[in-house]
């Protein structure tokens, strides 16, 4: 696997000798974009953090390694911290080394908090090697089940002693970020291949980490190209029962399986849905939407930071009516119900998370109805 | 606009949920005497502590049991059935999630995805990963955990 390949400080060597204007040029050559599902140009990101301190001197680029990973289905990022976390320091060095860094940080979910020991350790021996001492430190942050502190405002307020709340954007965390100063947020995997993009000459820009489980005999995390083939995916994992959906984690909403399909940042998921960081839980033909959007349902509501009212009152309605609904005492009036609650939750939220928290109803409303109408009261 | 942070703010020691972290590791839990004594120590409002702690719902504010478990709650769990892992742990312990046992052994709760997917159902045992969790293995280690 590419993720895999290890740099052994010799990209680091390499962005030293050919200074961080080069540094940006060869990583925007290889069109290295971010990993956490937005796909951003990493390059275009750091340019906004330079030029941001080139207005304002006195200030210092903080960097955030986001290792809050918490998308459910998603563990690409668990799987590089446990493989090969040298690279990702490594990484984190040169992004350092180019933004004029002195201090990063990594946000580790604290569901991860049993790779904590092992990371500190690395990031030690990885920055005695590189006498890189008095440079830079690389702090860990421990973060504390809030899955809203993945997004990237909230990261920040979480990072600074605050309740892990979103903010308004602008300012974007290249102006202002941690402590009003420009912050880059890139995440594990993002920062891994910035390492492995700079060194080596084959690095292939195409691969995508993809976190496979569900109704598959073999889950787990696996490397493919953009556009790979639907069936590709579905004769290496080993479908369990007959598919019937797929449900890119909670924040993408629940799709129909189309075998021919090709699986791009575009194709995916159409515009009904975001695929997210390529999570993929596969659905088999025996089970019901409802039971599946319950469970997401209850998570949205779980990890609602409560600061707009769309989403921290309307995911518990939605919770209620689908419980509702799998308890048989629905109708068709509360299906209506629940479509239109959930477009108001979709279009009224303040951040990604209260926005997407409603995809699954949506898309399954639309793709599972009849899942749907064999709880509904006749 | 993000909220305006005081300079010592910049200080290594004054990554607020570090220093929690820290205490809870001691104690086990956060209790209004150790958020009134860091509140006072890195001068940050007492009411700003209280409201972090709340807000994360790792951080406790009642004494644990000695051993916490945390059942995943993600839709791949769900699909494989952790759903009657929970149940047997609730029965087994004669708790509710999010309760403690009276002799103080055990505390249940229910978390969001621990990104163990690709070995379902999953569950932290004071924070490390158990996978593959059947009824069997779950009831072999409770008992186990019981005599200890």
């Amino acid at each position: 696997m590419q993720i895999l390949r290890e740099t052994n400080l010799e990209a680091l060597k390499l962005a030293k000798e050919l200074g961080p204007e080069k540094v940006l040029q060869i990583l925007e050559k290889k069109s290295l974009v971010g990993r956490g599902g937005a796909s951003f140009p990493l390059a275009k990101k750091w340019k906004l953090a330079l030029n941001s301190k080139k207005k304002n001197k006195s200030k210092e680029i903080y960097l955030i390694c986001n290792a809050d990973e918490g998308e459910p289905g998603t563990f690409k990022d668990r799987f590089i911290l446990k493989n090969n976390p040298e690279t990702l320091i490594e990484g984190i060095l040169i992004a350092s080394y180019v933004l004029g860094v002195k201090r990063a940080f990594i946000y580790l979910r604290n569901e991860y908090e049993f790779l904590r020991e092992d990371l500190e350790n690395t990031i030690q021996e990885v920055i005695k090697k590189s006498k890189m001492q008095n440079k830079v430190e690389i702090e860990i942050v421990r973060g504390a089940g809030a899955y809203i502190c993945g997004e990237e405002t909230a990261i920040m307020q979480s990072i600074m002693g605050y309740r892990g709340q979103s903010m308004y954007k602008p300012p974007y965390p290249t102006e202002e970020g941690l402590w009003e100063s420009p912050t880059v947020l890139n995440n594990v995997e993002t920062l891994t291949c910035v390492a492995q993009a700079l060194l080596y000459k084959d690095w292939n820009p195409n691969l995508r980490l993809f976190s496979i489980s569900g109704d598959v005999e073999n889950p787990g995390i696996y490397e493919w190209e953009l556009g790979v083939k639907m069936s590709t995916i579905l004769d290496t994992v080993k479908p369990t029962q007959e598919i019937k959906a797929l449900s890119f984690g909670c924040f993408g909403g629940i799709m129909p399986i189309d075998k021919n399909s090709l699986v791009t940042t575009e194709t995916i998921c159409k515009e009904d849905c975001q695929h997210g960081a390529f999570t993929i839980i596969f659905i088999g033909k025996n089970r019901n939407i409802v039971d599946i959007c319950l469970s997401i349902a209850k998570f949205y509501t779980y990890e609602s930071c409560g600061k707009c009212t769309p989403c921290r009152e309307g995911t518990i309605r939605v919770l209620n009516i689908l419980k509702k609904i799998r308890d048989r005492k629905a109708n068709e009036k509360d299906l209506e119900m629940s479509k239109e609650l959930s477009y108001h939750i979709k279009e009224t939220s303040l951040c990604g998370l209260g926005q997407s928290s409603t995809a699954h109803i949506l898309t399954s409303l639309e793709h599972f109805k009849g899942d749907y109408m064999e709880y509904i009261k006749k | 606009m993000m909220k305006k942070q005081e300079k010592k703010g910049e200080k290594k020691e004054d990554i607020l949920l570090n220093i929690l972290h820290e205490e809870q590791d001691k104690k086990g839990y956060i209790s209004v005497d150790a958020m009134k004594q860091i509140s006072t120590k890195y001068q940050i409002p007492i009411s700003r502590i209280y409201g972090v702690v709340k807000f994360y719902t790792m951080f406790r504010t009642e004494p644990q049991g000695k051993y916490i478990i945390e059942l995943c709650g993600s839709p791949t769990c769900v699909l494989n059935e952790s759903r009657d892992i929970e149940r047997f742990i609730e029965k087994e312990l004669k708790i509710k999630i999010g309760e403690t046992t009276k002799d103080k052994k055990f505390s249940v709760y229910k978390t969001s995805c621990i990104g163990c997917c690709d070995e379902p159902p999953a569950m932290l045992l004071n924070g490390k990963p158990l996978t593959k969790l059947t009824i069997e293995r779950v009831k072999k280690l409770l008992n186990e955990l019981k005599k200890k």
